[in-house]
């Protein structure tokens, strides 16, 4: 656990720095408040309609694919590092390394499936 | 020492030393942008212009901080200071030199966390983290502009999430550990750089690095002629500078990772090399210093100058980009890796070498086959 003290210390101490840059600034800057400084800038046009409004499905849709790709990831990185650098933690036969490769390859076809579906089309 | 006080002093360094290198990152930037475009830059506030960043710095502070009408406060202002904590907290685990003698004492390791043994994943962890920041930012603004720029780039961030991931696993199927000292180790010992074994991850590696750190050519989260500012439109003042300050770290960071990664770290035949244990004397840590600073400068102006030399790319083709050749290059990479790490001996990297630089080769071809046999027009309208 001690080996993971400098961490916290570390988000401590970036999360107060940020924090205390915010009200520094908010006690040294000036405030003169006015109805137009407060409106939203859209390029000189007075705003219609809130900006919360819906938005393109394919951002939705990439979101869920990253997730599946991200959690791949997540099992690939075990496996390269007890593979790796001459780690070989497996022992003899190469049974592991054909399951990984059989899991890509599960998962090349979802990537091909969406793929073709038209996920990544942008119009 | 006590326990807490080593990492303390060290954070206070890498926070100094992060806050300094990003003001003056800015001015040799504008520098280099000037010397492109054949002009001077800035070189009114002191001589060369060097107390510019000061005077910018200052300029931050003593700004009007304007919060819009409609925004969401609470979010609106975690929103920077989540993403420049994410981006400071990054640095946790990345070396920044090898070792410093200490009398009495165990040589100090110049990493925050040097126990670390995740480096590598806390990384990537952390920094992916800096997305919340893009999102809340552009949803609380109540501005079409911010939320549409942060819709784009946290999709752009996510999408750019998966290829860095991908090309990293080369490097720890060479190296077989997360630890970043360990790879550079790895790295000094053999005297081989990774990059010369993975250089199509390294390809991989470095688009990605660009695009999550959002430079040009991949700077859409806030291309001016279309969206203002993006996701920081309503952001004025010091908070805008959080925002700033966070995207200049988070460059450092990829230009620390590329180095480290595939170039050695503190490694140099013959001026830096390889030593049993940690047994460096003083002059030898200064060197092994100043090496891997010299790399990460070299890459910055490497970041700089692809600024300055690339128009950017359309929204569509950076999300092709990133889903139909990172991707797929990422994933052929892992295979091949993963085939030489199997198959091959521990310690052959030359045939590692020249079956990697082989799948570069045909990938090329194949790329080139694939543009050359059909009409450009059809080609964009099929995909």
């Amino acid at each position: 656990m001690s080996d993971y003290l400098p961490i916290f210390l570390f988000t401590a101490v970036a999360t107060g720095m940020a924090v205390s840059i915010i009200v520094i600034a908010h006690l040294i800057g000036p405030v003169k408040r006015t109805a137009v400084k407060e409106m939203p800038y859209e390029s000189g046009m007075d705003p219609v309609h809130s900006a919360r409004k819906r938005f393109p499905i394919n951002f939705y849709l990439l979101a869920i694919e990253f997730l599946v790709f991200d959690v791949e990831l997540l099992f690939l990185y075990p496996w390269a590092v007890s593979l790796g650098g001459g780690n070989h933690a497996f022992g003899e036969g190469h049974a592991v390394f054909w399951a990984v490769m059989v899991f890509l390859g599960i998962l090349t076809v979802g990537f091909v499936y969406t793929w073709r579906k038209g996920v990544f089309k942008w119009n | 020492m006590q326990d807490w006080l080593e990492p303390l002093i060290k954070i206070a360094i890498v926070i100094g030393a992060l806050q300094g290198a990003v003001s003056y990152l800015i001015l040799i930037e504008r520098k280099v942008a000037a010397y492109i475009q054949d002009r001077l830059g800035p070189n009114r506030v002191g001589p060369y212009g060097l107390l510019q960043p000061i005077a910018d710095g200052l300029k931050f502070v003593l700004k009007e901080e304007v919060i819009p009408a409609g925004v969401d406060r609470a979010v609106f202002l975690i929103a920077p200071v989540s993403i420049l904590a994410t981006a400071t907290v990054a640095f946790a685990t990345v070396p920044f030199g090898y070792f410093v003698p200490w009398p009495g004492a165990k040589p100090i390791a110049l990493t925050v966390a040097p126990n670390m043994d995740i480096g590598l994943l806390f990384v990537f962890a952390v920094g992916s983290l800096g997305v919340y920041g893009v999102v809340l930012g552009g949803w609380s603004s109540n501005n079409k502009y911010s939320m549409l720029g942060g819709l784009r780039s946290s999709a752009q961030l996510v999408s750019y999430e998966i290829p860095l991931g991908l090309s990293v696993i080369g490097v720890l199927l060479l190296s077989g550990s997360l630890r970043m000292e360990t790879i550079i180790e790895q790295q000094a010992r053999t005297g081989w750089w990774w990059i010369a074994l993975q250089p199509l991850g390294f390809m991989v590696f470095l688009v990605s690095a660009f695009a999550e750190s959002a430079r040009l050519p991949f700077d859409l989260p806030e291309c001016e002629q279309e969206l203002i500012g993006g996701y920081h439109t309503e952001y004025t003042a010091m908070k805008f500078g959080m925002f700033a300050l966070s995207e200049y770290q988070h460059m450092i960071l990829a230009a620390f990772l590329a180095v480290i990664l595939y170039f050695g770290g503190w490694h140099f035949w013959g001026l830096a090399p390889w030593t049993e244990g940690s047994e460096v004397g003083l002059i030898g840590a200064l060197v092994r210093i100043a090496v891997l600073s010299l790399k990460v400068l070299a890459m910055i102006f490497f970041f700089m100058w692809t600024r300055w030399s690339w128009p950017r790319f359309r929204y569509d083709q950076l999300m092709d980009l990133a889903w139909k050749a990172m991707i797929p290059l990422g994933l052929i990479n892992l295979v091949v890796s993963g085939i030489c790490e199997e198959f091959l001996p521990k310690d052959d990297y030359a045939t590692r070498c020249i079956l990697s630089w082989l799948t570069v080769a045909g990938c090329v071809v194949f790329a080139a086959m694939s543009v050359t046999s059909k009409p450009v027009t059809r080609a964009i309208a099929k995909s």
